[in-house]
């Protein structure tokens, strides 16, 4: 039997449409006004350039001081540390442009409003560490689109996150590794001058310490060798993909860490043959592929977060509110009532003036359209 | 109105679902039906009434203007895509924006999914998966002078009026000559329901 067999005695009346076709028009008239007028394009640029350009000279003061005076920094990192620092200007430019978009403002402002309420995180003290952990940590709903792509996201992803905790202070000059008998094998790690650490380089730690990019080569390359093929393969992956967004990163991420395992093949086995050839092919990949995170699909791993503030904003609505909006209709749930506000203001801001059709659900719209085209365009058809 | 688009015809469609069931074979979301069939006067008239995505044109793609994520792209084609896997976060704006309520959610997933007529095959030059199989033509795939010269004086219309908004769409419906002048109406304001007044 169909779930909502009964519920409707009368098939609603919509009403008679105006024989007058016409273009497309605003709001109606006493729909009210956007809360926060939308910046027209050039006031978002401006914005952007300015918080792009602080966050990059805060990145050059944190390099300069976090290096004790460039005392710690490494001339030869120098490529990779200016890449970073074009890196933090494209990602705070991008992220200032993302967030000034009606729909990303408007949720942004709600997950931030959700993240800093006292009364929340009384009420609910585990959920954001709990959803952090789950979207962020361990991606739990890439498993339910496929348990592969969850395996090898979460090689790519630990892999990442292992290189980048690595090589970022050092680059910086934040991670010094000195021996104090010249040649080791004692060695002390320092952040920021402090003696964290002393080990032995030939022990487990020491070997894990110096091939700690060698692990997350492997794991990167496991990851990302699976999605190269499955985009090879997978007739649905190949459906509409783009070489520079969907090929170009696999491909970068493959070249970074194959040339970073040929650094250490040739350190090992060559001795030390073809390694300044090899560095330099590595650095190029490595700041191109920096340089490209702002522009393309990299730049979900800035966007992502915003998963978490989109649930949590859900989360502390449906807590407050008891039970979530039910569709005029049919009386189905649609969502919390907060959301569907939010989203009504969203329509707003940008003209779509049929906002109050958020407050039926996708069915209840098809069958009312339905009945509209039967009583008025085709009766009875 | 794209060039090569679907055409709806509600007036030719039996209920078959059979383009339902086509629509899983899809490369692109394999297994999950995109196409709705609804009956509007359930238990009363055996009208069945199709809807797969509008492909809206102006104002472009609700569905996208609305989502925060950036995840729905529209191709230089009119093509609204379905939501890129990367990018959507799962928060139903599309769905419950989007006038013709097209958008499908797996909320598990975090991933919305639509018609996006059939890109697989479209972009080859093939009919989607519904048009194909429909057996009475009511989903039709070509041009407008393809659709004319299978079925002479026949109107169609593209763009759908909610309240005060005219939404013009990419795939077009079939209607009566004489209402070729009207924007199809798209159920909004709704003045009644249940027999009761609500406006």
């Amino acid at each position: 039997m169909h779930p909502y067999r009964g519920r409707v005695t009368e098939p609603p009346k919509t009403a008679e449409p105006a024989p007058a076709p016409g273009p497309a028009q605003g709001p109606a008239p006493g729909t009210p006004a956007a809360e926060s007028p939308p910046r027209t394009p050039a006031a978002v640029r401006r914005r952007a350039t300015l918080a792009g350009t602080a966050v990059s000279v805060l990145l050059i003061l944190a390099i300069v001081f976090g290096s004790r005076l460039l005392r710690d920094f490494d001339s030869a990192l120098l490529p990779y540390a200016v890449a970073t620092v074009f890196l933090a200007f494209g990602v705070a430019y991008r992220y200032t442009v993302w967030i000034s978009a009606p729909g990303a403002r408007r949720l942004f402002k709600q997950g931030r409003r959700s993240f800093f309420s006292a009364a929340n995180f009384r009420k609910a003290p585990t959920a954001l560490p709990k959803m952090t952990a789950t979207y962020l940590g361990f991606q739990k709903f890439l498993g339910a689109r496929s348990h592969a792509r969850w395996a090898a996201h979460q090689l790519v992803f630990w892999g990442c996150l292992l290189a980048a905790a690595i090589t970022f202070p050092l680059t910086w000059g934040w991670f010094t590794f000195t021996s104090s008998t010249g040649s080791g094998p004692g060695y002390e790690m320092r952040i920021w001058g402090f003696k964290i650490i002393e080990f032995d380089a030939l022990s487990v730690l020491g070997w894990l310490m110096f091939h700690g990019l060698d692990i997350a080569a492997v794991l990167v390359i496991a990851g990302a060798a699976y999605f190269l093929w499955r985009r090879m393969r997978d007739r649905g992956a190949v459906t509409g993909q783009r070489f520079a967004y969907d090929l170009v990163p696999l491909i970068a991420l493959v070249v970074v860490s194959v040339t970073g395992l040929l650094l250490t093949f040739s350190s090992i086995f060559l001795h030390g043959g073809g390694y300044e050839f090899l560095a330099i092919l590595h650095m190029v990949s490595v700041v191109f592929t920096l340089i490209y995170i702002p522009f393309g699909k990299f730049f979900h791993i800035v966007q992502r977060p915003a998963a978490v503030g989109m649930q949590l904003f859900k989360y502390t609505s449906r807590r407050k509110d008891g039970e979530a909006l039910a569709c005029r209709r049919c009386h189905e749930p649609i969502d919390t009532a907060p959301y569907v506000e939010n989203l009504r203001g969203t329509m707003r801001d940008l003209d779509l003036g049929f906002d109050e059709w958020a407050e039926y659900c996708p069915r209840c719209k098809r069958v009312l359209r339905g009945n509209a085209y039967l009583d008025h365009v085709k009766k009875g058809f | 109105m794209m060039g090569r688009t679907i055409f709806i015809d509600p007036g030719r469609c039996i209920g078959c679902q059979a383009c339902v069931s086509a629509c899983r074979e899809c490369d692109s979301h394999r297994g999950k039906s995109m196409i709705h069939l609804d009956y509007p006067d359930e238990g009363r008239s055996v009208a069945s009434f199709p809807t797969v995505c509008m492909h809206c044109e102006d104002p472009v793609a609700p569905c996208a203007e609305v989502c925060p994520a950036d995840a729905i792209l529209v191709t230089a084609d009119g093509v609204v895509q379905q939501a890129d896997t990367t990018r959507c976060i799962g928060c139903a704006n599309c769905v419950n924006a989007c006038p013709f309520g097209v958008p499908k959610i797996d909320l598990q997933a975090k991933l919305q999914m639509k018609c996006n007529l059939c890109y697989d095959r479209t972009a080859y030059g093939l009919a989607p998966m519904c048009a194909t199989v429909c057996p009475t033509g009511a989903l039709f795939y070509g041009t407008l002078e393809e659709l004319q010269a299978e079925r002479p004086g026949v109107q169609v219309a593209d763009s759908f009026t909610f309240g005060s908004t005219t939404v013009t769409t990419g795939v077009a419906m079939v209607v009566p000559a004489d209402k070729v002048q009207w924007p199809v109406p798209g159920g909004l304001p709704v003045v009644e329901i249940n027999g009761k007044d609500v406006r």
